[in-house]
């Protein structure tokens, strides 16, 4: 109990930092450990495979893409782009309601059985045989998140056309 | 309660002795085995055959002056060799020394951390040991560093697909993931003397591993991280006793780990050696010491296998080796595991 309560606490906070720090490489080490905390947290959880995964996949070779990215291009202080605009504002305001959605599911799922059912059966088999068949919906879904989420970035770095000198 | 703290710290124990304690003999082995295959003589004045030489070289480390240049950025340039070590041992506490035995009435199993995802952990560690040569680079801010850096680690997240892909292949050969299913299916014989090894069955998987942990463990062929004649000395440049020691223990550490999951996944783990079976039907109970013996000589081997590499093969070309990461490895890769999974699926 108290190793979970540390696990989402440290992951709160290397969260936050990923947001708020002016830094890009502790933006970038502190995503990395936020990742390495859901990992764990998968692993009390119980779910032995998805914690590799997590470890594997997403803080073994997307985190290190990010540092990688950031340390060739000398990403040391960021030139943010600060004015508001309406698109912004409307992909803000997505954003706010696709979390609430997420928090409404996630207070209306009983948990309890969730994990029983899902988590506890650790055998790959029964995990992929959820995913590509009671849950495929949801995890193409989720695909199509990933690509909103690529293509708002794309938008949100443009840089405004400027004539050339 | 006790018993159980007792095994724990153990096998704690026994695993970080190991590796760390044949630290030095393999750096001895590299040294001479380079003289021997150059024709020179090596370190042989420091005790009978040179074998003090290595003593002496932790004992230079130990007393030099450790420098941290004013340039650098002191917290993660400190950080970085210990997150480099830290992940070069950790895949160690997944691996199987020996099969699951008895002992004062307990079963014991051999490896720290017990789990069937240990070879997926063991990967996942081992795959964060790029963070601290990545860290090095940039945090001695130093053009040659950054280059050694950026290089070790694109150099690592492409091998570390076609390795992937033949991890995966074997899985699905043995249909476990559990290391001790693994090796217990790799126990036996065909015709009475071909070992029933990984190897022979999927042999383009074991070459695809092999070539993955030359580039993960960022030795020659696939130096590029530290290629003297380019970058002076690579992501490890800046840095002086300890912890450049710290950097070379983390190489050797991750070679050792690496090679042992190699021989877990193609040549049978600690299953014993051909012609160890009478001697272990000899010698009642004796079985887990002649495995131990049996991994440890197949390490040793692999290890071998790395000096000898090293030293006949030149460095690659940065094109060359991101051309044979890409275009050839990785689709022959996704291909085995294609012809393997279908295998699989009509077979059963």
């Amino acid at each position: 109990m108290m190793i979970d309560i540390l696990i989402t606490l440290f992951a709160v906070i290397f969260s936050l930092v990923v947001v708020f720090s002016n830094r890009t490489v502790v933006s970038a080490f502190s995503l990395l450990l936020a990742l390495l905390c859901i990992g764990g947290a998968y692993f009390q959880l119980g779910a032995n495979f998805l914690s590799a995964v997590q470890v594997l996949v997403n803080a073994g070779a997307i985190a290190i893409l990010f540092v990688f990215v950031m340390m060739l291009i000398n990403l040391e202080h960021p030139v943010l782009n600060k004015d508001k605009n309406k698109f912004k504002l409307i992909l803000g305001a997505f954003a706010i309601l696709v979390s609430l959605g997420v928090l409404a599911i996630v207070i209306n799922t009983n948990l309890e059985s969730f994990s029983k059912d899902f988590l506890l059966d650790n055998s790959m088999k029964t995990l992929f045989g959820k995913l590509f068949e009671v849950y495929y919906l949801p995890f193409e879904l989720a695909t199509m998140l990933l690509l909103g989420a690529i293509v708002s970035v794309v938008v949100l770095t443009k840089q405004d056309k400027e004539p050339l000198e | 309660m006790l018993e159980t703290l007792i095994e724990i710290i153990a096998k704690i124990v026994v695993i970080l002795a190991l590796p760390l304690g044949s630290l030095p003999l393999i750096i001895h082995v590299e040294r001479r085995g380079a003289a021997f295959i150059q024709k020179r003589l090596g370190p042989n004045r420091v005790g009978p055959f040179g074998l003090l030489q290595p003593l002496a070289d932790v004992a230079k480390f130990m007393f030099k002056e450790e420098v941290i240049p004013s340039h650098v950025k002191p917290f993660f340039f400190t950080a970085a060799p210990v997150i480099a070590l830290t992940f070069a041992i950790l895949p160690l506490a997944c691996i199987p020394v020996t099969g699951p035995f008895q002992f004062m009435g307990r079963e014991i199993f051999p490896e720290v951390f017990r789990s069937e995802m240990g070879i997926f952990f063991a990967f996942a560690a081992s795959a964060l040991g790029s963070y601290g040569i990545l860290l090095a680079g940039w945090a001695s801010n130093n053009k040659y560093s950054m280059l050694g850096a950026l290089r070790a680690c694109a150099q690592m997240v492409s091998y570390e697909l076609s390795l992937s892909t033949a991890l995966v292949a074997m899985v699905f050969l043995y249909g476990s993931n559990d290391i001790h299913q693994m090796v217990t299916a790799q126990s036996g014989y065909w015709f009475g003397f071909i070992p029933k090894w990984g190897f022979f069955v999927q042999p383009v998987a074991a070459t695809l591993f092999l070539v993955g942990i030359f580039a993960e463990s960022n030795r020659l062929p696939f130096d590029l991280a530290e290629g003297e004649s380019e970058i002076v000395a690579g992501y490890h440049l800046e840095y002086s006793s300890m912890k450049f020691a710290l950097f070379f223990m983390a190489e050797y550490i991750h070679m050792i780990g690496l090679s042992a999951l190699f021989i877990i996944l193609f040549f049978g783990g600690y299953s014993v050696l051909p012609g160890m079976d009478m001697l272990v039907d000899l010698i009642p109970g004796s079985l887990p010491i002649f495995q131990l013996i049996s991994l440890v000589t197949k390490v040793a081997l692999m290890i071998w296998f790395f000096v000898w590499v090293r030293w006949t093969l030149p460095r690659f070309r940065y094109d060359q080796l991101m051309n044979l990461g890409w275009q050839r490895l990785l689709p022959l890769g996704i291909v085995n595991l294609i012809v393997t999974v279908l295998f699989v699926y009509f077979r059963n």
